[in-house]
Order: C-alpha cells, then sequence, then structure tokens
C-alpha cells in the first residue's frame, strides 16, 4: 500500500503577508511589494513540502481569497456576492452568484494555481472546488436546477483538469466539505456521479480525490463510494472511519489526521494507532494522509507545528506496511 | 430613554482615524492626519479648537500629548460622532479597544496567543490557546463606561464580547486535553461547554457586574460567533445565562452572518435577553427577502426586542434613506409590532471608512425618521 502525505488544502498566510495584505487594504504598500511576499511564502511553503517530504505538492493556495474567488472573478456567468459564513467557522466566503449558466475561460484558473517550486520536478496536485460544494454554495440564479448546475460545472471542472494535466499536474483533489455537511439525495446525488465521472474522465490517467471535511462522512458514505474517483478523504474530526463500512471496489483512502480547529499537535502515535484499524477494516490500495479542513484555519508557526508530525505518520504507517 | 418609535443604535466598533493610530504611538501625525482631525473636529467639536493640547498635536509637537489623551479625544470622537448621526443609544465606537477579541482576551490569564489567522479576504485576527484554568485579571471596559457616562448625552450601551465567542474564536486546548483519547466531535463539543462556561462564570460576569456597580443599564453581549456551530445554540444560550446570572440590567444579544433559522429555538433559552440585534442587510435583496427570516421569532412566539440590521458593513455603498424605511417598515409588518424595532447597523462598522460609516448612519437615522413618518400617516 503506498502511502502518501500531503497538503490538502489553503494553507495559512504567514505574518508578514498579513501585514503587507491588510497594508494594501489601508493603502500603505503597493501591490507590487505584496506580492512580492506571495512569492516568498509561497517558496516557504515549497520548502515546507520538501522538508517533510509532502508529496503530490499542492502549494499554500495563498493568494486565494476564498475556494471559490478565483472562479467567480475568471469564469463567465458570475458575480461576487455578499460575505457567507464557511460552514462551522469563523472564517466567511464572498458567495458566487450565478446569474448564468456558468462557462470558463481557458487559462485562467491555471494561473491561480500556486507556482511551481524551482529544482527537481515533483508531481503536483491542483485543489479545486468539488462540483456539489460549488453548485450548492453558489447563489444560483441561472434558471438551472441544482443537479444541472453540478453536472455543469463536473463538466467545466473536467476541461479544467484536462488543461491542467497537459500542464503537467498529475493529481487532482475536489473539495467537497458540503458533501458530508449536506448530503445530496435522489436526482441531486446522481448528479454528483455524473459530474465525477466528466472529471474523472478527464484526468486521462491523473489520480483523483474527493476531500471531505467539516462533517460526518458516514450519510453521505454510499454515495462517497460510488464516485468514479481514485481516493475519498474523510476527516477523522468528524467521522469515525471505523464505523465506515468497507467499499467492495478497492481504491484510496484519505485520512485527515490533522485537525486544525484546535492548536493541538496531534500525537503521531495514536494517528498511526487509529490509522492502522482503519486500514484494517478498508485494506485501501493506497493511504493519503494530510489535516482534514484546510490547515489556514490555523496560524502559520502552529500549521507548520502541526504538519511536522507528518513525517513520523507516514514512517509508523509504513513500517507495519513492510515499508512499501 | 426614548419612546419613539424605531430608536436607533450602534452595534460595535468603528475605523480607528490615523490621527489615533499615530498618536497613541507617539509618532508625529503628517499632514492626512492632521487635516482629517481638524475636518472632524469642525464637524463635531469633540475638543476645544484652542485647547493648548490639541493645538500641540496639530502642530509639530504631536508626541508630547501622550497616548492616554490621544485615546481620550479617540472617545470623544466616536461618542460625538455617533450623537451627531442621531442615534439614541451610543457608545465609543470601542476605540480604546484592540478589537473586540483580543482585547478582553489580554485581561484574562489561561490564555496564550498564537498568532494572526485569516477571517476573509485580508482581514485577519490574532487568535489565542486556552492553555489553562480562565481566571480574570481584573473587571474590564469599567473606566472607558465611567468616561462614556461621563460624556455622553444621551444613553450609553456598552458592547462587550460575550463568552461564546471568546471560546469559538480560541483554540480549545486546557478543557480539550482534559478528555482521553480520540479528539472526535463529541469530546470537541463537550471540552467547548466547559470552556464557554468557565469563561463566563470566571470572567465575564465579574466584569459585568462591577459594570453595573458603576451605573452600566444597557448592556450588548456580542455572539458573532453565535451561529458558527448551530448545533451549539444551546452552549450560546447557556454561556449567556451563566455570564448574566443574578444580574440586573438590560441585556440584548447580538448575533451576526448567521443561519438564524437553525439557532432558534435553542437561543430562546437565553432568559435575561430582552433583544435580538440581529443582522439582515448583508443577506437583503430588492424584494427585502432579508428580513424573512424574522418570521421565525412570530413561529416561536417570542416578543423579544429585535435591533434590526439594515445597514451592510461590508459594502461600501451609502443605503438610501429610502431603502432603510423599506427595510424598517417590512420588518414591522412581519413582527407585526413597529414598537419592538430598534435601527442599527448590521454590525459594527468598523470595516468602513469613517466618511462611509458617517453617511451610511445619517441616512439610517433619516430612514427610520421616514419610517415613522409613514406608519404616522399624513399629518
Amino acid at each position: 500500500m503506498q502511502t502518501v502525505t500531503s497538503l490538502t488544502g489553503a494553507f495559512p498566510r504567514s505574518q508578514a503577508l498579513v501585514e503587507a495584505t491588510r497594508d494594501l487594504d489601508r493603502g500603505r504598500t503597493t501591490a507590487e511589494a505584496v506580492q512580492e511576499l506571495f512569492a516568498q511564502a509561497e517558496a516557504d511553503v515549497g520548502g515546507i513540502e520538501e522538508r517533510l517530504g509532502l508529496e503530490p505538492r499542492a502549494g499554500g493556495y495563498l493568494r486565494w481569497q476564498d475556494l471559490f474567488r478565483p472562479f467567480a472573478e475568471t469564469w463567465e456567468g458570475f458575480t461576487v456576492g455578499p460575505l457567507t459564513r464557511w460552514f462551522e467557522t469563523n472564517q466567511f466566503f464572498r458567495q458566487p452568484i450565478l446569474h448564468a449558466p456558468p462557462a470558463r475561460v481557458p487559462g485562467a484558473i491555471g494561473g491561480w494555481l500556486p507556482p511551481k517550486a524551482p529544482g527537481a520536478p515533483h508531481p503536483r496536485k491542483a485543489i479545486l472546488p468539488g462540483p456539489y460544494t460549488f453548485a450548492g454554495l453558489v447563489d444560483n440564479r441561472s434558471g438551472e436546477t441544482a443537479e444541472a448546475l453540478t453536472h455543469r460545472l463536473g463538466r467545466l471542472l473536467g476541461e479544467e483538469v484536462h488543461e491542467l494535466r497537459a500542464a503537467g499536474y498529475s493529481a487532482f483533489q475536489f473539495q467537497e466539505p458540503l458533501l458530508v455537511a449536506r448530503p445530496p439525495e435522489g436526482a441531486r446525488a446522481e448528479g454528483v456521479v455524473a459530474a465525477y465521472k466528466a472529471i474523472s474522465a478527464a484526468a486521462n490517467g491523473g489520480t483523483t480525490a474527493v476531500w471531505t471535511y467539516f462533517g460526518d462522512a458516514r450519510p453521505a458514505w454510499p454515495l462517497l463510494s460510488r464516485l468514479p474517483v481514485s481516493v475519498v478523504g474523510v476527516d477523522l474530526s468528524e467521522t469515525d472511519a471505523l464505523e465506515l463500512p468497507p467499499t467492495s471496489e478497492r481504491r484510496g483512502l484519505g485520512l485527515g489526521v490533522i485537525d486544525p480547529r484546535t492548536s493541538l499537535v496531534e500525537d503521531p502515535s495514536e494517528v498511526v494507532r487509529l490509522a492502522r484499524a482503519i486500514v484494517e477494516r478498508h485494506r485501501p490500495i493506497s493511504l493519503w494522509v494530510g489535516s482534514g479542513a484546510p490547515l489556514d484555519l490555523l496560524p502559520w508557526e502552529s500549521a507548520t507545528r502541526k504538519l511536522h508530525g507528518l513525517p513520523a505518520v507516514r514512517q509508523g504507517l509504513e513500517s507495519t506496511d513492510g515499508g512499501t | 430613554m426614548t419612546t419613539r418609535l424605531f430608536p436607533t443604535q450602534e452595534i460595535g466598533s468603528l475605523m480607528k482615524p490615523r490621527w489615533q493610530l499615530l498618536g497613541q504611538r507617539g509618532e508625529a501625525l503628517d499632514t492626512a492626519a492632521q487635516t482629517d482631525f481638524a475636518r472632524w473636529n469642525d464637524v463635531l467639536h469633540f475638543v476645544p479648537g484652542d485647547d493648548p493640547m490639541v493645538r500641540k498635536f496639530l502642530g509639530d509637537k504631536s508626541r508630547e500629548v501622550g497616548a492616554d489623551t490621544v485615546r481620550d479625544w479617540a472617545a470623544l470622537f466616536m461618542l460625538r460622532y455617533f450623537e451627531a448621526a442621531g442615534l439614541d443609544r451610543v457608545y465609543d465606537g470601542e476605540a480604546r479597544r484592540i478589537e473586540m477579541y483580543e482585547y478582553p482576551i489580554r485581561q484574562m490569564r489561561g490564555f496564550q496567543f498564537l498568532g494572526h489567522v485569516r477571517s476573509f479576504d485580508n482581514k485577519y485576527y490574532l487568535k489565542a490557546a486556552g492553555t489553562g484554568e480562565v481566571r480574570l485579571d481584573h473587571p474590564y471596559h469599567v473606566d472607558e463606561f465611567e468616561f462614556v457616562r461621563a460624556h455622553a448625552r444621551g444613553a450609553a450601551k456598552l458592547p462587550i464580547t460575550g463568552p461564546y465567542t471568546l471560546a469559538d474564536w480560541s483554540y480549545n486546548e486546557y478543557y480539550l486535553r482534559r478528555h482521553e483519547g480520540w479528539k472526535g466531535r463529541e469530546v470537541r463539543r463537550r471540552a467547548q461547554r466547559e470552556f464557554v462556561v468557565e469563561i463566563a462564570r470566571k470572567a465575564i460576569r465579574p466584569t459585568l457586574a462591577a459594570l453595573i456597580e458603576k451605573g452600566c443599564r444597557i448592556i450588548q453581549i456580542d455572539e458573532p460567533a453565535g451561529g458558527t456551530h448551530p448545533q451549539e445554540a444551546e452552549v450560546v444560550a447557556e454561556g449567556f445565562n451563566a455570564a448574566t446570572e443574578g444580574l440586573d440590567a438590560e441585556f440584548s444579544m447580538h448575533v451576526c452572518f448567521s443561519d438564524y433559522r437553525s439557532l432558534f429555538p435553542a437561543l430562546l433559552e437565553a432568559k435575561r435577553c430582552k433583544q435580538w440585534a440581529l443582522e439582515f442587510a448583508n443577506r437583503d435583496t430588492d424584494g427585502r427577502d432579508g428580513y424573512e427570516v424574522l418570521r421565525i421569532l412570530k413561529e416561536y412566539g417570542d416578543t423579544r426586542e429585535v435591533g434590526l440590521g439594515v445597514l451592510d458593513v461590508h459594502r461600501d455603498e451609502v443605503e438610501s434613506p429610502e431603502r432603510v424605511k423599506d427595510r424598517i417598515l417590512r420588518a414591522s409588518k412581519i413582527l407585526g409590532d413597529p414598537r419592538r424595532i430598534w435601527v442599527n447597523p448590521d454590525c459594527g462598522l468598523r470595516t468602513r471608512s469613517l466618511d462611509i460609516a458617517y453617511a451610511k448612519l445619517q441616512n439610517m437615522d433619516r430612514g427610520a425618521a421616514l419610517a415613522r413618518a409613514e406608519l404616522a400617516g399624513p399629518a
């Protein structure tokens, strides 16, 4: 079994970036100066990934104001709407308002992804909004039904995946907190399956992952088990994965073992014990280990401190697996 | 006490003027800060222009004035700002506080600041971890309240951050660590309840008691995090009750940017809460749909006052008096009793410039007057 440790979402901004972006809003610095700091912080995140052996490389998504903003600002059909609470956190996103069926602008999203780290090439992972979460959280005034929109966004994200695959990305992770916070049923669930079929077809051999967090995955597990993706990730702070029924199809399992809602650092040995039991039950072909929810719920230093436990977790899991 | 319909109030903090920030740091005022100070003083007359200290401040000796005097001036400025905008209940725009979270936490023991966390866009807050038992160093906001009481021309309403928000905006290490094993959802929830109630009992209640002792009669308990975890709405109410237990004052609760439907009826258990001060304008549409959620109070038979958010605090667009009026009248119709409505911004206006916030507040006052006139009918 392959064990992968990787970033699973946006990383916190560094203190220097916090101050610079605040100053930018207050007219006390220039956009150019802030861009330099973004580049520095992106390099720092790359350094953390390098040191801790986090791969595929994801980068920090430091420039993204929220999960949807690059889409809401670049794809056609959207405007940026009101401030809206981001699930059960003290973060907010600006709800995209969809006025017409959306259309992607080729190349637009690629420009928003974290830059490639210099030096030897590493496998890269793009982290994108999942079609169900995207469709479910926009203010949909397009006239399309929610399930049709989910399917359409799946096709558009598939086109994005196709483009990014050509640009060298090998893995694609879709953020789907809404799948577990508000599991779909009936036609909406079928819309989700159809969306991921479109994405999977476009991945052309690349790895696809659905990452769930902010909710218990158990109610959505029958649907998650049907999604044609390489990996399904669950947030262990919300889900008792030992109670999830093993799926008949052999595929990868993602475990969100770091909880960014607390600054307490997880004990690697406790994580390994739990993960081993879960692996024993589910027998995944690969195990992806990372944070449940994105780490930007923590300050930079705290996030980094918590991530430092991942190499020990990986080693602990590999040792039980015969070192593979 | 106001008896007119649709009285107005502020909700929280204002943006600190540049002259205050520079002055508190002992830095010389630049031309823009000097001009800003003088311009607002011409409008509000918050300090005598011929005061030698003011002349020093606006001259080349601003560093000699001292941080305490600058803070007093800032508090007076904001007090007069609200009063000039026509508000019935005022405070000092939280001029002396470092945000609504950091300031109270710094008055307590058992916390350690870890760093900044993003709230949205380029907005962040400094977040602490609860690392030990909660203890209060000394009751806070007391000096600022006494200053406001001494200078306010109308009723003073003190805002104070509630126990649930202080707990939710902190990392809970101490109470979580006391629970053995994997820190799953249920463990986190139990530890959170302990954290909230301890903050309420050990820090907020003694502070409220000290404020009431000094004559504070109207207190807004701010729970902007109150809607973060709907399944914990009962903990929000429990924290409110623990903080106010045995205290005699007029308490309100401010909750914003939340799905209110998910909070009720649990929140109704906050027994000593006289007014719900809520945000609506942010979610409003041309059809005034943002106010429909008020029906929930009717559904549960709750007849408390509503602090009605009519100003979107995250947009520069200044709401017209007519739009404010429409919002008030829509809410009034839904509640079926205009006497229950207080009119306010959705939240504190500190994310807007002082000019924009002032224009918004003035139009809020005008809108309330239009609503009053419309209900009164032709003279």
